[in-house]
């Protein structure tokens, strides 16, 4: 799935909070996110990367162990990547690409 | 003595300065060994003493890790024991027979020297983890089964090589801590039956047992806990008795430090890491760690969790089949109705393997 | 990493890697088999006779409504002749259940099924709103767990209808099953796992049609099909789920993605296991027992997820039976005798309670108890066995509102 970067060196990519997970983020669901197409190390943004991005950009709720637990997603909340379970694209280690949607989704809340 | 200036008097005697406090008591190192030495006497005094010096005793069989619990049991059976030798009529009421099994990596000699030294009274044995082929005579079937085709077994290699290919064909941390503690149970009721022992007195801490414990349970051996984790009747038709059962690993580390004798025989734990990511945990170190953690804040909780194993009761059935590796029940517990195993679980008909080992089983996982 | 296919159909993409086998299937196998599977536990367990009424207790939230959804589709695909409806419980939230109740009023029309409200307000003549104002926000789960057990029954009976399924899912089931093991409540753990809990007395059935369903796979399930659901943490409760099993089940699906229904076999072998004492028997105490404790203890919209502050409580009463039990048992004095093997199991006993004639397995049940407390305006979180029973200064609230609510009914 090559998929060249645009020219300005960045992807654009599509984060979705759902399940109470939106709670955390400003109570919106849809948020759109911009990322450098190259790291600084050369290498490419990952799910690891993007996680990071969320919670120093993103997050404005102080409760950071709701999202994050171990420098990875929170055991309970679910991460689709183009609506695949992401156990099948390899987790944090795969490389983000352009027009991508990641959906964050919490098994956690009530309703 | 009364009248003795003390800062903090044991709250026991009254006669000696408090070292140690234990379970909000605060203790004089006498009184605190007394404490712990009178649950162990209490759980073995369901051994009577016999009437007569010639009659026989019992032999139970100690397996010894030179960890801080099974140490300090040593310690307190052999305390126990000198106790009834002292008695104007002399006689025990059991002999000990103690095992080491080496594991694979690592040899004990020191301590196994300085025990024998520290205790002499009791029988001692020492074999390695390999020999668990010895005393399993199906060991060689018991490994095809469980780990499928891709292993592949040369009958011809040393035991200590098969036995490490086998476990390096089990691929998680999980099935991986779990063989080994089944095949370690086997090797000690191998030994112990061969040594014509009628009970297995295992050192657990309440800790470990209540990690043990909720282990089982997360990996679909609830049903084995009569015995895994109480005293029980086990499956090989040896009894299992956990005399520490009243004692938490921290409170067994201040037993050890009351008794210095145990200096030179307890090798010290591998400092549990904490950097290890919780994923790549066993279930069983996943296990100890919240018993710990939690244990800190929740002692009683965490306590309870043994106790409440220790309440169930064994199956009164005894046509039903057990498995081959472990010795659980294979299906449901009769009176279960349950349907996890018949269609949730994607259990064999025809495997000798019970529910938890067919979920350790490596290709149950890719 | 190459797109996997379906384990299933071999064609379509994998969109799921299922936690009980690891299966990876696609959208549409996985719906499928998802129902299949639900099938599967309702006709294994003959949870529903063909014409009968249930009532589907519905929070707006994923679980009740992935389980309208499933059970509306499978009562037209396998013609089960069931007639459904809607049975919601208004606890009087500002703010949190408005607009619950709106995603369960959209719901009964989404799937065509006619909707039943019952208010904490109109039944016990207390909101929650109303009890927290009263007693603060600490402690008031246990009045909102003890008051939703009761208020689900009342409206079934309003309906005239003797069977409520609930939402509870594999992981509450699993979480129940290691709660109870802390908890160290062994009649309890006999019935935890019960994936049906019916009595003569309250003449309500009660049943958990997704008792071996992965939460993962629930909300899976609710993604894939787009389902209208609801989710946010109760304001009352923000701590609900930092629960400490609940944290531990999520760690070992991590570890081994299957465990979760490995807990719940588990949790049935253990509950055969349970001594049976003789003064215990008979199906209805022990459905009653059952039922009560199911949402006892916390949120219904968390299906009764334990909080921090249960371990707490529960460490402070061990703590007291401990203390009570080192004076009792003076340690400077050797063994008196060694208790034999038999294996003694509290004893529990069903009756009614005298204040409402609800099941009760004390003279005066949970809720008449701590609406007492309410009413004589003052706080009460702990609910002892023999607390107020000799006291006559009686709460009519409950009795009063129950008459009306049969009433209503007649």
């Amino acid at each position: 799935m090559a998929q060249s970067a645009p020219e300005d060196g960045e992807i654009s990519i599509a984060v979705e909070f759902t399940g109470g997970l939106e709670l955390l983020f400003s109570n919106e669901r849809k948020h759109n996110v911009t990322l450098p197409a190259n790291l600084d190390d050369g290498a490419r943004p990952d799910i690891a990367y993007l996680l990071r991005y969320l919670v120093d950009n993103i997050m404005q709720d102080q409760r950071k162990e709701m999202f994050i637990m171990e420098d990875n997603v929170r055991p309970g909340i679910l991460v689709l990547i183009n609506d695949a379970d992401w156990e099948l694209e390899g987790e944090e280690k795969y490389e983000l690409q352009q027009g991508d949607n990641i959906v964050f989704v919490s098994t956690l809340h009530g309703g | 003595m009364p009248g003795k200036d003390l800062m903090h008097p044991c709250v026991d005697c009254k006669d000696a300065e408090s070292l140690f406090t234990v379970r909000k008591r605060q203790l004089c190192r006498d009184c605190f060994i007394h404490f712990v030495g009178s649950k162990v006497n209490r759980h073995m005094s369901k051994y009577p003493r016999p009437q007569n010096l010639e009659d026989p005793c019992p032999q139970l069989l100690l397996p010894l890790s030179f960890g801080v619990s099974s140490s300090s049991l040593l310690r307190q059976l052999d305390a126990d024991i000198q106790r009834q030798l002292n008695k104007p009529r002399p006689r025990k009421s059991y002999d000990l027979h103690i095992l080491v099994v080496d594991p694979l990596s690592a040899a004990y000699d020191q301590s196994y020297e300085a025990v024998q030294k520290a205790f002499p009274m009791h029988t001692y044995s020492r074999v390695p983890f390999h020999s668990v082929f010895d005393y399993v005579p199906e060991m060689q079937d018991l490994m095809w089964e469980y780990a499928g085709p891709q292993f592949a077994d040369d009958p011809s290699r040393p035991d200590q090589d098969r036995l490490a290919a086998f476990r390096a064909a089990i691929t998680t941390a999980t099935s991986q801590a779990d063989v080994d503690s089944v095949l370690l149970t086997r090797l000690v009721v191998g030994f112990a039956q061969k040594a014509g022992c009628e009970a297995v007195l295992w050192g657990d801490s309440d800790s470990r047992l209540a990690a043990k414990t909720l282990a089982e349970v997360a990996k679909g051996r609830g049903a084995a806990l009569t015995w895994r984790a109480s005293d029980g009747m086990s499956p090989w038709g040896l009894r299992f008795e956990y005399p520490l059962r009243d004692w938490s690993k921290v409170e067994l580390q201040q037993y050890k430090q009351a008794c210095p004798e145990l200096a030179d025989i307890v090798v010290p734990d591998n400092p549990p890491s904490d950097n290890v990511l919780t994923k790549n945990l066993s279930i069983d170190e996943l296990m100890m760690r919240y018993v710990l953690t939690q244990g800190e804040k929740y002692p009683g909780v965490m306590a309870n969790v043994s106790r409440t194993a220790n309440k169930l009761q064994a199956s009164s059935s005894d046509d039903t089949p057990s498995c081959g590796l472990c010795g659980n029940i294979i299906g449901n517990v009769k009176g279960n109705s349950g349907l996890t195993a018949s269609s949730q679980s994607g259990e064999r008909q025809d495997t000798q393997f019970c529910y938890g080992c067919m979920r350790s089983r490596p290709d149950s996982i890719s | 990493m190459a797109p996997s296919t379906c384990f299933h159909c071999h064609q379509a993409r994998a969109i799921i890697i299922r936690p009980k086998n690891r299966h990876k299937l696609c959208r549409a196998c996985f719906l499928q088999i998802f129902e299949a599977e639900v099938h599967e536990t309702i006709t294994g367990a003959r949870l529903f006779y063909p014409g009968e009424r249930v009532a589907i207790g519905a929070s707006g939230g994923k679980d009740s409504t992935v389980l309208a959804a499933v059970l509306k589709t499978l009562n037209e695909r396998y013609n089960y002749g069931l007639d459904l409806c809607l049975l919601s419980i208004d606890e009087g939230i500002r703010g949190y259940r408005d607009d619950s109740l709106e995603t369960v009023k959209r719901n009964a029309v989404q799937y065509d099924m006619p909707l039943e409200i019952v208010g904490y307000g109109e039944l016990y003549g207390w909101t929650m709103d109303q009890v927290v104002e009263q007693i603060g926000k600490k402690g008031n789960c246990t009045y909102c767990g003890v008051f939703r057990r009761q208020a689900l029954d009342r409206g079934a009976a309003r309906l005239a209808i003797k069977h409520v399924v609930t939402g509870h899912n594999a992981d509450d089931v699993a979480e129940t099953v290691m709660m109870n093991m802390l908890r160290g409540d062994v009649p309890r753990l006999s019935r935890g796992t019960n994936i049906v809990t019916d009595s003569d007395a309250s003449e309500i059935k009660r049943s958990k049609p997704l008792k071996y369903a992965y939460e993962k796979e629930i909300v899976l399930y609710a993604h894939h099909r787009q389902l209208d659901y609801f989710s946010t943490e109760c304001i009352y409760s923000p701590e609900a789920f930092r629960g400490s099993a609940r944290t531990l089940i999520k760690d070992l699906e991590k570890i081994r993605p299957s465990s979760i229904l490995d807990i719940v076999k588990s949790g049935e072998d253990m509950a055969a296991l349970v001594p049976q004492e003789r003064s215990q028997g008979g199906k209805s105490r022990q459905a009653a027992a059952a039922a009560e404790d199911e949402s006892a203890g916390g949120c219904g919209s968390q299906n009764g997820r334990s909080s921090g502050g249960e371990m707490a409580a529960m460490e402070k009463q061990l703590a007291a039976n401990d203390a009570a039990e080192s004076r009792e048992t003076e340690i400077g004095h050797p063994t008196k005798s060694f208790r034999p093997t038999g294996k003694q199991v509290k004893v529990q006993t069903m009756g009614y309670c005298e204040k409402c004639g609800y099941i009760s397995s004390n003279r005066i049940c949970k809720a008449c108890s701590l609406l007492e407390g309410l009413n004589r305006n003052r706080p009460k979180t702990a609910i002892e066995v023999s607390v107020g029973i000799e006291d006559e200064e009686s709460s009519t609230t409950l009795r009063r509102q129950m008459e009306r609510t049969h009433l209503t009914n007649s």
